[in-house]
């Protein structure tokens, strides 16, 4: 079991556009289908970027949050780590920009990372490690993504699930902070289970495709451009509900605490039937299990912060977490830490463009 | 466990009559059948037979005894 000691958490926030889209509207199910989806996978709502709002843009709006909050000079930010698979462009690391937009100095470590719905633990591991080996004394974790803008509208089997969303968790080093237990996993043999397959080398190898981009149709049979993003349902379904309980196990074990000690349990945000399996399996109640998938949707990256955020109110104390995040890799960890009394901030709305 | 008790908790399931269900039925041609039942499935032998059936397997079985007999191998091995 890994551990990370004498990193704690200052702050966490989010952000989220303001356009909605409701499951009872998206036309390509009819009337009864919607019910049922929306029954099955809990979310109601997502919200949406307008066409050239990116994720650097939430992920932005979540830190100018978060400065505004710390009151910490921008000069004090030694490392700003950006975790997203929707960044703004393929070259330069979308990390090095958003430095310069937020003004902070040239000695601040900056770069990307691509990961999906496991963000937030490997994001807690890999920026706290850093901050502990090489001394920097206050680090941005920034996560986010804009799935709306790598789905085929028509696709019935992701662009209902997916919120657009970002967020931002500043991390300071304390030496009396409880250590954070962590668990990371891989699985490359289900590369297959979420992909986006075109836009990268491996798919110019035979040469690039020439002309405009032709949509082609799946085994599913759906039409999709080679860089819309697929989703089987089925394989992550299976693959969450066999392997993510056993992670969450471990560190419980490791941290040395039960369900009945743990304040709240949050687990990314991938659907309901999911998420409900998980927690009973695991032995958390549904009072402890906090979700935001009917308002927010499956967020990707951002789905641990923005629910943590959206229940600032229920963070006026200290509360101890479990974070969970799994999918696309596969990749998956928990984490079980302590998010300080009067931490965690309201998400934001904004369709600010940086 | 009995070919009949995962007939019984299929049906439940995908929420239909267990006497509408046999062996031989070829579940994905039933009127209700859709993509959110395959999830449905995957659960039940989850959480009642304690086997982690893929996408695929449901996909590659073509009646309830196909799928039922992939469920007897997978909860016999280890």
């Amino acid at each position: 079991m890994k551990a990370l000691s004498g990193v704690a958490v200052r702050a966490v926030a989010a952000a989220v556009p303001t356009d909605v889209a409701r499951t009872q509207d998206y036309e390509y199910l009819n009337p009864e289908e919607r019910l049922r989806f929306q029954k099955a996978t809990g979310i109601a709502s997502r919200h949406i970027v307008r066409d050239g709002q990116c994720a650097s843009d939430l992920c932005i709006a979540a830190a100018e949050q978060t400065f505004e909050y710390l009151d910490w000079s921008r000069e004090s930010v030694g490392a700003l780590v950006l975790i997203t698979q929707t960044g703004d462009q393929p070259v330069p690391a979308t990390a090095i920009v958003i430095q310069q937009k937020l003004g902070l100095p040239q000695n601040c470590v900056a770069f990307d990372v691509n990961l999906g719905c496991s963000s937030y633990p490997y994001g807690l591991a890999i920026v706290g490690s850093m901050m502990q080996s090489l001394g920097i004394n206050r680090a941005l974790l920034l996560i986010g993504d804009v799935s709306s803008r790598v789905c085929a509208k028509h696709d019935k089997s992701s662009w209902p699930l997916f919120g657009d969303a970002g967020s931002a968790t500043a991390l300071e080093l304390d030496e009396h902070a409880t250590p954070i237990q962590l668990d990371l996993m891989s699985d490359g043999s289900g590369k297959d289970a979420i992909i986006i397959p075109g836009g990268g080398l491996a798919s110019k190898r035979p040469p690039p495709l020439q002309g405009t981009v032709q949509m082609e149709a799946s085994a599913d049979g759906t039409l999709r451009r080679p860089d819309n993003l697929i989703l089987r349902g089925a394989d992550i379904f299976s693959f969450a509900i066999s392997k993510v309980p056993p992670s969450i196990r471990r560190t419980m074990e490791a941290s040395g605490r039960t369900p009945n000690e743990i304040d709240f349990l949050v687990l990314h945000q991938a659907n309901k039937m999911i998420n409900d399996t998980i927690a009973k399996k695991t032995g958390f109640t549904p009072e402890k299990t906090l979700t935001t998938l009917a308002e927010y949707g499956n967020t990707s990256s951002a789905s641990i912060p923005l629910t943590i955020s959206a229940h600032a109110h229920c963070f006026d104390i200290e509360r101890r977490v479990l974070v969970c995040g799994f999918g696309v890799g596969l990749s998956w960890g928990a984490a079980a830490l302590i998010i300080p009394a009067h931490t965690v901030l309201p998400v934001t709305e904004t369709d600010n463009v940086y | 466990m009995t070919i009949e008790a995962f007939i019984e908790k299929f049906s439940f399931a995908i929420e239909v009559e267990p006497s509408t269900l046999g062996a031989d039925t070829d579940f994905k041609a039933l009127d209700i059948w859709d993509s959110l039942n395959t999830l449905s499935i995957i659960a039940m032998a989850d959480a009642d037979f304690n086997v982690a059936l893929s996408g695929q397997d449901v996909e590659s079985s073509r009646t309830v005894g196909d799928l039922w007999q992939i469920v007897k191998a997978k909860s016999k091995s280890p």
